[in-house]
Parts: structure tokens; sequence; C-alpha cells
């Protein structure tokens, strides 16, 4: 499968900004409200595989060892749920906000 | 009253709030920190995420009991043991309703609003599990 990575094809493409959010055990291993520009048309899970791909715990912790998603992990792209079954047909756009989360535990 | 807040609230000034015409019963929640052998706790939330499921919660906990009053205050940040965690006050024409809309709402909130709460130990920390997986956030 072909992704697009950042920073990489964009000499000739649009790019977009959007913004990552990391919450709980991820925020502690990735940082948060991470703003970062991609060629437009860039989909949720190559998006998240790059910007977690430095950082083998962080990364651990969201993929599997076949660089799927674990089925607990939970996406939000601008405040609505995305199955991670449609993630990787999902783009990105300007101004996105993406949440990555693990299970809630409030109350 | 819906909010995710560092702040504590006055119990006491909520219920009167809940007397709205026709109660016959104010059904108080207050869950707070239990001493597991902890220090503190520290909760985190996505908060408009948070507060927008709490107000369809809140609506949908009124439609199906006849509530007549609904606060929910969600407490972020760090927090001792005995403190409040999450305070829910309902009221009702009947009790029924009032427990079971306080109920409804208690779980629904674990369900599925992006909250997270971390146990602060003299060894380190230790994020508690979420009750329900994937949840059911829309």
């Amino acid at each position: 499968m072909q992704w697009h990575d950042n920073k990489e094809n964009t000499s000739e493409e649009e790019e977009v900004t959007v913004k990552i959010r990391f919450f709980a055990r991820f925020r502690e291993l990735l940082g948060t409200d991470i703003v970062t520009d991609v060629a437009a048309g860039t989909m949720f899970t190559p998006l998240i595989m790059t910007t977690t791909r430095k950082n083998p715990a962080g990364y651990a912790a969201i993929f599997d060892e076949n660089g799927e998603f674990h089925e607990f992990v939970i996406l939000m792209k601008n405040g609505k749920r995305i199955e991670i079954s449609d993630a990787v047909k999902t783009p990105v756009a300007d101004g996105d906000e993406i949440a990555v989360f693990p299970p809630v535990a409030g109350g | 009253m819906i909010a995710i807040q560092t702040a504590d609230v006055d119990i006491g000034a909520l219920i009167v709030a809940a007397k709205k015409h026709g109660t016959g019963a104010v059904v108080v929640f207050d869950g707070v920190v239990r001493d597991d052998e902890i220090n503190e706790m520290e909760l985190e939330a996505y908060e408009k995420v948070a507060v927008k499921e709490l107000k369809k919660i809140a609506g949908e906990a009124t439609r199906q009991f006849g509530l007549l009053h609904v606060d929910i205050i969600h407490r972020i940040g760090r927090l001792t043991v005995g403190e409040n965690i999450l305070i829910i006050v309902v009221s009702a024409g009947h009790r029924p309703e009032a427990y079971s809309g306080s109920r409804y709402i208690i779980e629904e909130i674990k369900r599925g609003v992006p909250i997270w709460k971390k146990e602060l130990t003299k060894d380190g920390g230790r994020w508690v599990p979420g009750e329900h997986g994937h949840g059911k956030l829309s």
C-alpha cells in the first residue's frame, strides 16, 4: 500500500496543516497538540504512523507489530469518532483536529 | 450546570437549585478519590468533546426519565484522597425516576466520555483502565 509520508512528495502538492492531540498514556509518551504540515489527501492512518514512528514506545502503544492500530485505540477527527477500519481511507483536511486516545475511564 | 473544571463545587447549593417546581426527590451522586494506597489522582479530559458528551447524556436522561433538573460536574487536575471527582445532581417528581436518571448518567459517563484517571503512588503512577474498551463515543 502506498501512503503519503509527511514532508515527502510535497513540492508539487498542496500542503495542509493539522493538529494531532494525544491523551492520557499516549500523551505522556508522544506529547500533544502537535501541529504538522502534510500533503493534501494524506490519510488518517499514515499521518499517525509517521508522527509516532520516531518514538518506539509511543508507536508500540498505538500500533501492533503488523502496523495496525491496537483494537482499543480510539480515533477522532474534529470531535467525531473515526472507526479504525475507516482511518486508512479517511483523508485529513486543512485545520483538522485529530485525536488519538486509549479507552476512557472517567467517573 | 454541565462542566469539566478543576474547582470543587458547593453541593448544598446545587441541591437547593435542583428543587424546581414539582420536585419530589433529589438524588446526589458524589464520586470521590478512594484511598487505594494512592497519594493523589490526576484527571485529564478532552474537554470540548467531553462537555458535548455530558450535555448529550444530560439531555437523554432528562428525556428518558422526566428529570426536572440535571447538574454534572466532572473535575480534572490533581485531586487528593477524599476529594470530589464527579458530582451528579438530579431532581424528579418521584424517587424511581431520580434514582434511575442518576444511575443512567454515571454509567453513560463511564462508557463514553473522554476522561482519564491516573493514580499517583509513591512508586510512580498507573492509568486506570477503562471499563468499556472502545466505549460509545459518536
